[in-house]
């Protein structure tokens, strides 16, 4: 099976392919088919690699050559290996649900056959993304990835909105790429080329110097930053939120913007030959974290509430990474984009039955009459607020563990803290949408059942992936580091106290939840009554947007003004003045409308003197 | 003589359009069309004949021309030499390619159609031969005819402005090519011939060059020969601040025009810089290396920047052209075999995307007569396929991966790394900043809501979808398989980084 794993990917390329080329004439039926078909496949094929990798253990690499400059070589090709096949069958599956989940989201779009070409053509790259042997191939990838969520942000591109998401998305992501793109051109002056393999042999017999390493780390971590909307990169991750809500789902909570996390640990053995970019993973984890935390909870826009859910919880991941907690950050990885994706598809249908509505503060009393999406959501929450047996409960565990054992107890303490807030933010939502009385004004409308079993199916993973690390004897952490020489978790032994610790503070923040919105009773803060101080500062994600526009946007069009200034008065105008001294002895262009000999002849003649001239003067020298 | 047939094979369109009575404009148009097509046929012919294994110059030409007589029995020989190598073919072939589309954006003028084709089809012969030529002198002639016929195309059929702009064209490259012509008299003056092959094989030759070196005079004749040759071409490329004629005419011309401006004359620099500059010169090359690099720094970021300052869409896409520019001088700079090979690929890559833009310029100002995009706005609504063109080119200029400019951005990124990695880390802003003056371009126009005026645009049309979907298909080409024009050009480059010394 992983013979074929590089055809993977091809099925949605080619899905992509025909639904671009015929979009207006496929209805919306045969279009979603289309699409579902290819990723299902896909899907199929994933989980038969991951079954493989199972039992074998070494790596499946193909390679084809791609081009070539003088005894250099790049080649193209697919790689299986335990973490890859995870991602594989994590995508995979993750889109099929989306996908099939789209077709009763986007029903009355116009533009169905577009929008599933797209999600297509994401699917291919986030595929193409986690297979790829080498780091160049990484990049191609991981530009494509962007592009398409680029163009699923900007789908609906007649709102203004959305288009200065997606610009902003784009551009953001860009900034964190050229990093990677240095890494990318570092690594391959270092080691030689760009494969992963010979990489990370250079790097065990110590070829590269120490300073090298920590920079092309740090270099690829502010890749991985751009793409999992990690401070300082973070701020296009919520205003992403205006695109459709299966693409939130699919790209901006479950794969893509897990796709930095996902590189942090491609390239482990490279942060783990640098205590400094560990370090810096684990702290600017730890900050984004707490930082998008905090801002979750005063948002009233149900997707971006998930949205800075998804910053804070990448952050997380980052957090584990940075602690050596490789296979703690994967994990969660595993049951985030489970939970993350469940989340999204029911804030979607909540969104779909209120006619898009999506401020909670006109939401609320749901739970009496959509009692099915009630819990559908409810178990997304429990899984990620960490109350166990759901999922989330023993990732997060294993984080703090890593954290903890890793010696840096501020990050622990920023972790634990953060745990409480994640629980108070999603509960907050929770009480305010599906308790109290109905504060909006439309009655809810039905969900079509074609949306509502991809939730059904994402409840098994969000309940039940958390058990991966009950496999006796450390299965999942051994099978994910074997042969890979990475230490799966920092040494030492785990105090039983931290999951005790984790569950009463998740506990604690459900309760307070419950106590300030779950009875109803509170009324909600509207736009007329003034919010001051540390609420405004919130609400506002601590004005990171003012400072770019102010600090960057602005400056950056001072400057081409000026330039654009110099350009026009001082370099154009030289030459206007020497041209006009010009057309003035010569009359050159008035001629050219009646007398087209003329200006021939005079051309010519002026060439013909310059070659006289030219061939005189050449004598000098002979 | 496949290549005198291929060089001279669009004055069969000349010779017919002559022939052909004068009020027949549609006649004309197509005639133009069918003249493009020997050259496409023929070039392709050669290029599948073309021994890649080999490498190396081939299909050979050499006829003794004219000699001046200096007296004492001696005397000047001028020959007409054709050569192709891996280089020259691959920018015959864009040539080719983009000629014949342009030729079909052609189809919009409508006024003096017989002189526009005549002037059009000996414009591509002035090309070719500039592609082909083997000697100097030839070289010189070729690059003549391209600057007099672009002059009429530009001063006739332009825009408002259209004679402003020609006339500072002219003199522009009326000075370069005053100075390229000097470079070459100096070389002649030197070494008594002006046959490449020649002096490639004397400027390689240690001894003669030791020879050189004790006589200061004409050390200076050769470094001033050099310097000549190398300011005639930036001004060709344009390097800043060379760049105002050409931003002109981008703006002025038509845009059939400009697709040949833009796409393949600027690259006519290029090639002359690589020919001409780092393969002749290569000790002299290495010592301006430094300053390529800080020039094509310049290029690169203050293109970028003023492109983000434009509002006219042909304005942005010339400083654009600026902009990208500056990744052929890294790759020249970093005179290692990935920064020649991305320089060349940027030679060829943006050839074919400032075309495929300048098509959609050409077709959407004659849906809209206009292409300012502060007039423009949502016209994804009106015409999704025209938007969806727009929306790749723009990506392609951004240089997206899986497009030929990624690959062209990559390798001269690569190769100046190692030669020069603190302008290129500083280099590397560009391309933040071309994806915002590209985003801000594309989603000007094509997104947000859809003004009144423009919703009943009409889309796309087959006959200009095709010539649209062909560059997008060899963008793609280049961008998914890069061997397809990395393999040809390999042995000219290997020997012009070996010539350099490593």
């Amino acid at each position: 099976m992983s013979d074929f794993a590089w055809c993977i990917p091809l099925f949605p390329l080619l899905a992509s392919l025909l639904l671009t080329m015929g979009a207006r004439r496929y209805s919306d039926g045969v279009a979603s088919l289309i699409a579902s078909c290819a990723v299902f496949i896909s899907a199929a094929i994933s989980i038969g690699v991951l079954m493989e990798t199972l039992n074998t253990v070494v790596p499946t690499v193909h390679h084809w050559r791609w081009l070539s400059f003088g005894d250099q070589s790049i080649t193209v090709g697919a790689e299986v290996n335990q973490l890859n096949a995870l991602m594989l069958v994590i995508v995979s599956l993750v889109s099929f649900l989306v996908h099939r989940y789209a077709r009763g989201y986007m029903a009355g779009d116009r533009r169905m056959a577009t929008f599933y070409a797209y999600l297509s053509l994401f699917t291919f790259s986030m595929l193409g993304l986690v297979i790829s042997p080498n780091l160049l191939q990484l990049y191609v990838f991981w530009e494509l990835v962007g592009v398409c969520s680029f163009l699923l942000i900007g789908f609906w591109f007649y709102k203004p909105e959305a288009k200065r998401a997606a610009r902003k998305a784009f551009i953001l992501t860009r900034i964190g790429d050229v990093g990677l793109f240095i890494a990318v051109i570092l690594t391959f002056w270092q080691v030689g080329s760009f494969e992963w393999e010979a990489i990370f042999a250079a790097i065990s017999a110590n070829k590269i110097p120490p300073e090298m390493i920590t920079l092309i780390a740090l270099l690829i971590f502010v890749g991985a930053v751009g793409k999992s909307g990690q401070f300082p990169l973070h701020s296009w991750l919520p205003d992403a939120m205006e695109g459709p809500t299966p693409v939130s789902a699919l790209i901006h909570a479950a794969t893509m913007v897990a796709a930095g996390a996902y590189l942090v640990a491609r390239a482990f053995p490279i942060f783990a030959a640098s205590d400094v970019a560990l370090g810096t993973v684990a702290y600017v984890g730890a900050f984004t974290a707490i930082f998008a935390a905090t801002i979750g909870l005063v948002q009233n826009d149900i997707k971006r509430i998930l949205a800075w859910s998804t910053v804070s919880q990448l952050g997380y991941m980052m957090l584990a990474l940075g602690s050596s907690g490789y296979v703690a950050g994967i994990f969660h990885l595993t049951t985030h984009a489970s939970f993350k994706a469940l989340l999204f598809l029911a804030a979607g249908a909540i969104i779909t039955m209120l006619h898009h509505e999506q401020d909670i503060r006109r939401m609320g009393g749901l739970w009496k009459s959509q009692r099915r999406i009630g819990w559908l959501f409810l178990i997304g929450c429990l899984a990620i607020t960490g109350i166990p047996p759901f999922s989330g409960f023993f990732s997060k565990e294993e984080i703090l563990t890593a954290a903890w054992l890793s010696g840096r107890v501020d990050l622990f303490l920023v972790g634990v803290v953060t745990a409480f807030l994640t629980a108070l933010y999603i509960f907050r939502l929770f009480f305010l949408v599906f308790m109290g009385e109905e504060r909006g004004k439309i009655a809810p409308s039905q969900i079509p059942r074609v949306m509502i079993w991809p939730m059904v199916l994402l409840t098994i993973p969000a309940i039940g992936a958390g058990f991966l690390a009950w496999i006796p004897a450390h299965g999942f952490s051994d099978w994910l580091t074997k042969g890979t020489g990475i230490l799966a978790a920092p040494q030492g032994e785990a105090p039983g106290w931290i999951p005790l610790l984790t569950l009463l503070l998740s506990l604690a923040g459900v309760g307070v939840a419950w106590l300030r919105y779950g009875r109803g009773a509170v009324t909600i803060p509207s736009q007329s009554q003034s919010v001051t101080g540390i609420h405004h500062l919130l609400s506002r994600a601590y004005f990171v947007d003012d400072l770019y526009r102010w600090g960057i946007g602005k400056p950056y069009r001072w400057l081409s003004i000026l330039l654009s200034w110099v350009d026009q008065q001082i370099i154009s105008g030289i030459v206007s003045g020497v041209g006009a001294l010009f057309q003035a002895g010569g009359r050159i262009g008035s001629r050219m409308q009646n007398g087209q000999a003329q200006t021939y002849a005079l051309v010519s003649l002026l060439g013909l003197v310059i070659v006289i001239v030219g061939l005189t003067a050449g004598r000098w020298f002979g | 003589m496949w290549l005198s047939g291929m060089l001279f094979s669009p004055l069969i369109g000349v010779v017919v359009l002559l022939c052909l009575p004068r009020k027949r404009g549609q006649l004309h148009r197509v005639m133009g069309l069918f003249g493009t097509l020997p050259p496409l046929l023929l070039a392709f012919y050669i290029a599948f004949q073309y021994n890649i294994q080999q490498g190396g110059i081939q299909f050979r030409e050499h006829l003794p021309w004219f000699s001046i007589p200096l007296g004492q029995g001696q005397s000047w020989e001028f020959a007409y030499q054709l050569g192709v190598d891996g280089l020259s073919l691959s920018l015959i072939i864009m040539t080719v390619i983009i000629t014949a589309l342009a030729a079909i954006a052609s189809f919009v003028i409508k006024k003096r159609e017989k002189g526009y084709f005549l002037l059009f089809l000996l414009l591509e012969v002035g090309v070719l031969g500039v592609f082909c030529a083997r000697n100097l002198f030839l070289f010189f002639i070729f690059f003549e005819i391209t600057l007099v016929t672009m002059f009429f195309l530009v001063g006739i059929w332009g825009q408002v402005n259209r004679e402003r702009a020609a006339n500072q064209f002219l003199l522009y490259n009326g000075v370069g090519s005053a100075l390229m012509l000097l470079g070459f008299i100096g070389i002649q003056s030197l070494f008594q011939t002006m046959d490449m092959d020649q002096l490639l094989g004397i400027m390689s030759n240690q001894q003669m060059m030791l020879a050189l070196a004790h006589n200061e005079m004409a050390q200076r004749v050769l470094m001033g020969s050099f310097v000549c040759i190398v300011l005639a071409f930036a001004i060709k490329l344009p390097i800043f601040p060379f760049h105002t004629w050409m931003v002109k005419v981008h703006t002025e011309a038509p845009p059939a025009v400009v697709m040949i401006h833009s796409g393949i004359l600027l690259k006519m620099g290029a090639y002359g810089l690589i020919r001409f500059g780092v393969e002749l010169f290569p000790a002299q090359v290495k010592e301006i290396a430094f300053i390529l690099a800080i020039l094509g720094l310049i290029n690169l970021l203050v293109g970028a920047v003023l492109a983000f300052k434009q509002t006219e869409l042909r304005r942005i896409l010339a400083y654009s052209s600026v902009s990208h520019m500056g990744i052929i001088l890294f790759g020249i700079a970093s005179l290692n075999l990935s920064g020649l090979t991305g320089a060349v690929f940027q030679t060829v890559s943006h050839g074919f995307i400032s075309a495929l833009l300048f098509f959609y310029i050409g077709r959407l100002y004659e849906r809209t007569r206009t292409t300012d995009i502060t007039e423009l706005g949502g016209l994804a609504a009106p015409m999704p396929v025209m938007t969806g063109i727009l929306l790749i080119g723009g990506l392609a200029l951004l240089g997206l991966p899986g497009m030929s400019g990624f690959i062209s951005e990559f390798l001269a990124f690569l190769g100046l790394f190692h030669t020069q990695p603190t302008i290129a880390v500083i280099g590397t802003m560009g391309l933040v900043f071309a994806a915002v003056y590209t985003l801000r371009a594309v989603l000007t126009i094509g997104y947000g809501p859809t003004e009144p005026r423009w919703q009943k645009l009409t889309d796309a049309r087959w006959t200009e979808l095709i010539p649209m979907l062909t560059m997008v298909g060899g963008i793609l080409l280049i961008g998914i398989w890069p061997a397809v024009l990395g393999d040809p050009i390999q042995s000219t480059l290997t020997q012009i980084v070996a010539r350099i010394g490593g």
